[in-house]
């Protein structure tokens, strides 16, 4: 079922394709183009995804995007506005919550320690903390529900909203426990001291090289429009008044959207 | 680890922090009890054009910020949208509200004088354009959307707006001249302009420039923004390239649904093609595995 005379795609190309993909969602405010782009997000994460724990951040950077755009509006209503600004401050919001989207599918299609491994020598302490921090997300999920399992074998009530604070301490304690073994773990193992080797590479393939043009291409139209202003990028608020989106912007995301048409992202 | 948690700490700060930012924008100039610096403002809507000479209260002013200085000292009103970054009315004429387009295609154009008589289409907003000692702004009410296209003020220099008594008279009106071409099609807007703009000083036959030009030391190191410069990369902060932007480009009129209609078919494909993946995912799972 899987291929492995295939490589997958190349983290650098996944990083490329997050850079692209930001930029694009950062120059525009059109809220037709930026849903787009979270479907986008969506298709090439469910394509692309490693299966493991790290498929479950995707879900909490889609919760956070949300959460972004909900409160990005929520806080524009303690000044004094009106229905124009509040509008402006959903589409800035949105804005913002693609970025995490998108992030959240980097983070669900790319291995971060096989990042860590391709990192530049004097980068490879940051890039370790990075990716370290990148696995909090799907560690902290799976801590949630062993506890949850725990304390309902306890007989304890799970549901409802009171028994989130007697969740907190528990998963809390996990996580610094499993940090301390992990540091222990990698430690004993010579991590971060004498030579680092080279071993099994990551081959760039043809789908990698055309992950990266695409993406490339897609980021360079949107700028370009921003640049030069021929199509607006951003809709006026008052009243809302939103513009026939442009047939080659909606190309450029299509570009975007070309990792989720590779071969899945299951050969590890 | 901890080292983990701190980058952890780190990138969710940030995050917080672009959301949180852009509510918090604000232009606060220092302040200072100068009486030295002073600056014209010209204002030019269909019924006429209206100078005001205003004393600076620092070295260096937003556009928006002369804007309220002339409110305080000489009683110009006004009213900014798009969070306060934008000029929507001046002296009553234009939108009231937050939407500086609201009347497109009339809207403010603004421009920069070299006070002589020349004036350049701004390439920054008022928020980040910076007006010194000796400096002109120029705000303009018509169509247009270019500096082709759109009127430019009388010629006028910084010695016409600031005579040499104490007391300019704030509402001297010059005969209007306006030669309304037709307007353009969609994008640059008053307050900001990222896309590139050229030089274009009109010359105006009714009304003429005074002979003398009192030449201001500060000016050769007042940056004024040039008109091949693209400073939209270089604006102030992340929050005034989002509201630059945002006030770019009017709402266009029209057009075929086509562009409404690929992007739907692009959405369903996009949506489609995620929940194809997932079933098979699903199918390959339950499937003999790996």
């Amino acid at each position: 079922m899987t291929d492995r005379a295939r490589p997958p795609i190349h983290p650098v190309a996944w990083i490329a394709w997050v850079s692209a993909a930001s930029l694009t969602s950062l120059s525009t405010t059109d809220p037709v183009y930026l849903l787009l782009l979270w479907a986008t997000a969506w298709f090439v994460y469910q394509a692309q995804r490693i299966p493991g724990p790290m498929a479950r951040s995707f879900r909490m950077f889609f919760a956070a995007g949300v959460i972004t755009v909900v409160l990005r509006t929520a806080l524009v209503l303690f000044t004094p506005v009106g229905s124009r600004d509040v509008l402006f401050a959903l589409l800035e919001g949105l804005r913002l919550g693609t970025l995490l989207v998108l992030f959240g599918t980097f983070n669900a299609v790319t291995d971060p320690f096989g990042l860590v491994r391709l990192a530049p020598k004097h980068f490879h302490e940051p890039a370790l903390a990075t990716a370290l921090a990148l696995s909090i997300t799907p560690r902290t999920v799976a801590s949630v529900g062993k506890v949850r399992e725990a304390q309902r074998l306890r007989g304890l009530s799970t549901g409802g909203l009171r028994s989130l604070p007697a969740l907190v301490v528990p998963v809390l304690e996990r996580g610094i426990e499993e940090a301390g073994t992990l540091a222990e773990s990698m430690d004993a193992r010579g991590h971060g001291r004498g030579p680092r080797t080279r071993y099994r590479p990551e081959r760039w393939s043809t789908a990698s090289l055309a992950v990266v043009g695409a993406a490339a291409v897609g980021a360079a139209a949107f700028v370009a429009t921003a640049v030069t202003a021929r199509v607006p990028l951003h809709p006026a608020t008052d009243p809302l008044a939103l513009s026939s989106p442009d047939p080659l912007l909606l190309g450029a995301i299509a570009l975007l959207a070309l990792p989720g048409l590779m071969p899945g992202g299951a050969d590890r | 680890m901890r080292r983990g948690l701190v980058a952890a700490a780190l990138i969710i700060g940030t995050a917080l922090g672009g959301v949180s930012a852009p509510a918090v924008l604000g232009d606060a100039p220092a302040c200072a009890a100068a009486t030295g610096p002073h600056a014209g403002l010209v204002v030019v809507t269909s019924g006429g054009t209206s100078t005001f000479c205003v004393v600076l209260d620092a070295t260096e002013v937003s556009g928006l910020h002369l804007i309220e200085l002339a409110h305080d000292q000489d009683g110009l009103s006004y009213s900014f949208g798009f969070g306060g970054q934008a000029v929507c009315q001046l002296d009553g004429v234009g939108p009231s509200g937050g939407d500086c387009f609201a009347d497109y295609p009339d809207f403010w154009g603004y421009w920069h004088g070299d006070g002589s008589g020349g004036w350049t289409w701004a390439s920054t907003g008022a928020g980040s354009a910076r007006i010194g000692d000796g400096d002109l702004d120029g705000w303009v009410w018509g169509t247009g959307d270019t500096p082709a296209t759109h009127d430019a003020p009388p010629t006028l220099g910084i010695d016409d707006v600031c005579t040499p008594s104490p007391s300019p008279d704030p509402s001297s009106k010059p005969p209007a001249s306006h030669h309304r071409s037709g307007g353009g099609p969609a994008p640059t807007s008053s307050s900001a302009a990222p896309s590139p703009s050229s030089v274009s000083s009109t010359t105006d036959p009714t009304a003429s420039p005074s002979a003398h030009r009192d030449p201001h030391p500060s000016r050769s190191t007042h940056p004024t923004p040039t008109p091949s410069g693209s400073r939209s990369a270089s604006a102030s902060s992340q929050s005034m390239v989002l509201v630059a932007g945002a006030v770019t480009t009017p709402p266009s009129s029209g057009g075929p649904p086509v562009g409404l209609l690929l992007a739907g078919v692009l959405g369903v494909a996009l949506v489609a093609g995620a929940l194809l993946r997932r079933r098979s995912h699903a199918a390959s799972n339950a499937g003999p595995g790996p």
